[in-house]
């Protein structure tokens, strides 16, 4: 899976490193702003609410 | 044939520790993520009450002169609380409404129950991990301690008078006469509501008190 991703970035390593560092960042602050605050609120971790 | 297979492990491990490090990624974010987000959610809180209050300055009314009223939509703040407790630092607005859009930024009213200062029974909920963990430390608040409540026109002091642990579906915690749905209230209680143990949703920690002083502002 990550080899294949290795093998299909464009240029040389360098550049490569840079572009998988900036996929992996976006990635990173996708679940940060959005799955998670998305994932907290619909799993059961401390529901201190009532009568629910 | 060999070769697939080799694959195929390779795959599923690459997967695991995806999944592995997005788990610790999350965990992060509850920790942290979620503090950070109700912090500066509860910074606006605390500037918008304040401005509200300037703006309305406060009557010095005493409270049994002019019970004070309430209309607070959800998700609006309408009073600080403070408990020394837990720190002289500790105080964190209160807001309306106890959904997790509202717990997940500051301690709220239980809707239905009465407001601070009423006869009956005022009913707070918070988190006790994420978003701060604002009621963390309430397992272990003790009898005597004090509770401040500080509305526009008043501050309120309510003092622990006991505290156990319930199921989350036993809301008879929250009638004006705990457990005792069809009396009429004859005193001013506030009861404090969290998750216990932490991290769960299992039971909830119940800490009751009685108001013992309203003073205006």
């Amino acid at each position: 899976m990550y080899a294949w991703l290795w093998r299909r970035l464009p240029g040389r390593t360098p550049a490569r490193a840079g572009v998988l560092t900036l996929i992996i960042l976006a990635a990173a602050a996708t679940l940060w702003f959005f799955v998670f605050p998305w994932a907290s609120i619909h799993l059961p971790i401390d529901t201190s609410g009532f009568g629910g | 044939m060999d070769g697939v297979v080799r694959q195929v492990i390779r795959a599923a491990g690459e997967i695991l520790l995806t999944v592995g490090v997005i788990g610790l990624l999350f965990i992060g974010y509850l920790v942290w993520g979620t503090g950070l987000r109700a912090a500066s959610a509860q910074r606006a809180l605390t500037n918008e009450l304040n401005q509200q209050w300037r703006q309305a300055p406060a009557r010095g009314d005493a409270i049994d002169a002019s019970p004070e009223q309430f209309n607070v939509a959800t998700g609006q703040p309408f009073a600080f609380i403070r408990i020394p407790a837990f720190g002289r630092q500790w105080r964190f607005p209160l807001i309306q409404g106890t959904a997790l859009a509202q717990l997940d930024v500051s301690p709220g009213h239980v809707p239905g129950t009465q407001w601070p200062g009423q006869l009956g029974n005022f009913a707070v909920a918070g988190h006790r991990v994420t978003a701060g963990n604002p009621f963390w430390s309430l397992p272990s608040m003790r009898d005597g301690d004090l509770v401040y409540i500080e509305t526009r026109l008043n501050d309120y002091t309510y003092r622990v008078t006991g505290k156990k642990w319930v199921a989350p579906t036993d809301t008879g915690v929250l009638d004006p006469v705990p457990g005792h749905p069809r009396q009429r209230p004859a005193r001013r209680l506030i009861t404090l509501i969290t998750c216990d143990p932490a991290w769960t949703g299992t039971h909830r920690v119940i800490v009751t008190g009685v108001l013992v002083a309203a003073k205006p502002r």
